[in-house]
């Protein structure tokens, strides 16, 4: 395999800073230094609690906000800018050019939340001045919310090979909430009395890419372990689907007719 | 790049995408189910609902609370569902599921009627809190004056669950008085006020339920019951004629056939699920042990004599 998705994962990212896309970081400070200082005066006993869980929710949501509205205009914005020719003019692949584009969005996802990471380890220094063993849950929670990321990434650049940046955008969002609500997907298979819509349920359930199972904020915050088989799973899986979506848009794109 | 290599390129792409896709979903489908395992060992035992409070989330909820509503609607179905007749199931979430259900949305019939019957019926079949029950009826008559149906629930979960039959009288009364509401409303009344615990009436109302629901799990309930009445009233009938013999020959009949050669009891002599009925020590008549039939606790054999 060449070199040549690297460059293109660098630049990307380097495109992203450069957009001033991780100034949101400096919105997360504020919220963490601001709940931080807050949280004491109005709450009893669960600082720790309510810290987690804004700082888990915060990293997530701004991924996903990124992930999507950054994702869906990897291809696009090139097309638009004409700059995508220079590009494929070179020795590169088009599915390299994607997996290229995939990889620098996640660097930049990588970047953000790590970034942001560090500033939910400093607002929970804050409150509590230590850190105890139960908090290596939440390193697991962050893990998760990146598999998530890669995969919304993923999907967002799936979109992008093909439709435009609005739909892009009401596809990946739509996927994401119908992947959250999974298992309510799974008990209509289980409770209704109609075989052909349970079977359908049960196909939607398995093909949906299932995001409810990457939400540990809760375990994170009461300190409960997450069994290494479902961190293995997740990874697995993750690593699968991002696979089988960047085949998919490979095909797709590689069969674009650019003039 | 030249068109031939292009095409190339593209036939490779798509043959890889047909190849792969279908392998990949096959083996994440798997992996799903090795996750969904890993997931069930986590929330094994936990009962857990972030926000347990329906104001607080109608005011999250941006306007979208009927939206919500349906969707905490579909949650206690599912919970409901989930967890009836399975021996040492437990119901914690029941009731703050509906409890938000109802916030979110009064008008929303369907979570009061069916809620009602949840909470109210007897584990494991349901949570065992008829007094919840009346709350959640009761609540939903303030909001819904006008539909008479909930009367109709009122009295239900007074008289058979609550064994309050001067308050059941009074919730199919009040509800009888509602234009739109059927005529028996106001025979229950009566008849519940009269004869409140006589397993006919019961009977009767159970059998109204039966007749009106559009739920499945609700009219399979309803038939239950109706079969465990129908069972209970044979029973107290074969009592009835076993003391008839014992008057006539100084002793209790041993078996039903004695009851049938001395001309007390005739035709088929099973309960509505085909058992035949068995005669039990002292001549108090039995319900086969095969039989699915379960009778109330207040309708078992030590309760004829």
């Amino acid at each position: 395999m060449s070199t040549l998705p690297g460059v293109v994962a660098i630049n990307t990212f380097r495109e992203a800073v450069r957009d001033r896309v991780l100034y949101n970081l400096i919105f997360f400070a504020l919220m963490m230094i601001g709940a931080a200082i807050l949280v004491g005066q109005i709450s009893l006993g669960i600082e720790r609690i309510v810290i987690v869980n804004l700082g888990l929710s915060a990293i997530s949501i701004f991924g996903i906000i990124m992930a999507i509205f950054i994702g869906v205009g990897l291809v696009y914005k090139e097309m638009e800018k004409r700059t995508l020719y220079s590009i494929l003019s070179k020795p590169i692949r088009r599915w390299e050019f994607l997996v290229g584009k995939f990889g620098g969005l996640l660097l930049t996802l990588v970047v953000n939340t790590s970034l942001m990471t560090l500033g939910l380890a400093v607002a929970l220094w804050f409150v509590g001045r230590k850190f105890e063993r139960p908090d290596a849950t939440i390193l697991v929670a962050v893990y998760f919310i990146l598999l998530e990321l890669a995969l919304i990434t993923a999907l967002a650049l799936f979109f992008s090979c093909f439709t435009s940046p609005m739909l892009s955008t009401l596809y990946t969002l739509g996927i994401y909430v119908a992947g959250v609500f999974a298992p309510g997907i799974m008990g209509i298979s289980q409770f209704t009395p109609n075989p052909v819509l349970a079977a359908i349920a049960r196909f939607v359930y398995y093909v949906l890419p299932n995001f409810h199972d990457f939400n540990v904020i809760a375990s994170a915050a009461h300190g409960d372990a997450v069994p290494f088989t479902l961190i293995w799973h997740n990874t697995l899986y993750a690593v699968l689907y991002v696979i089988l979506l960047l085949i998919s848009a490979s095909a797709v794109f590689s069969g674009r007719n650019l003039k | 790049m030249s068109t031939l290599t292009y095409n190339k390129s593209h036939f490779r792409a798509v043959l890889l995408a047909l190849l792969a896709v279908p392998a990949l979903f096959a083996i994440l489908a798997v992996l799903q189910s090795r996750i969904d395992a890993d997931t069930r060992l986590m929330t094994q035992g936990k009962e857990e609902l972030l926000l347990r409070s329906g104001q607080l989330l109608k005011k999250l909820s941006m306007g979208y609370d009927p939206l919500l509503a349906d969707i905490y609607w579909t949650q206690a179905v599912q919970y409901y569902g989930s967890r009836a007749r399975k021996p040492g199931a437990t119901y914690e979430s029941l009731w703050p599921l509906l409890d938000i259900t109802t916030t979110l949305d009064p008008k929303l019939m369907i979570a009061y009627r069916f809620g009602a019957i949840f909470l109210s019926e007897q584990a494991p079949a349901g949570a065992g809190r008829p007094d919840l029950a009346v709350d959640l009826v009761k609540r939903g008559i303030a909001e819904n004056p006008d539909e008479w149906r909930l009367y109709q629930d009122l009295g239900f979960l007074y008289s058979i669950h609550l064994k309050d039959y001067q308050k059941a009288s009074e919730a199919y009364l009040e509800g009888s008085k509602n234009p739109h509401a059927q005529i028996w409303m106001k025979v229950m009344a009566a008849r519940v006020a009269e004869t409140g615990n006589a397993l006919e009436t019961s009977r009767l109302i159970w059998s109204e339920v039966y007749a009106t629901t559009k739920d499945d799990l609700v009219r399979r309930r309803a038939l239950q019951h109706i079969h465990s009445l129908d069972a209970a009233l044979g029973l107290k009938k074969l009592n009835e004629s076993s003391e008839d013999y014992w008057r006539k020959f100084g002793r209790f009949p041993t078996t039903m056939q004695e009851l049938r050669d001395a001309g007390l009891v005739g035709g088929t002599l099973a309960d509505p699920e085909g058992y035949p009925y068995v005669m039990g020590p002292n001549g108090v008549p039995q319900l086969d042990p095969k039989s699915p039939i379960v009778l109330d606790p207040d309708q078992g054999p030590d309760k004829l004599r």
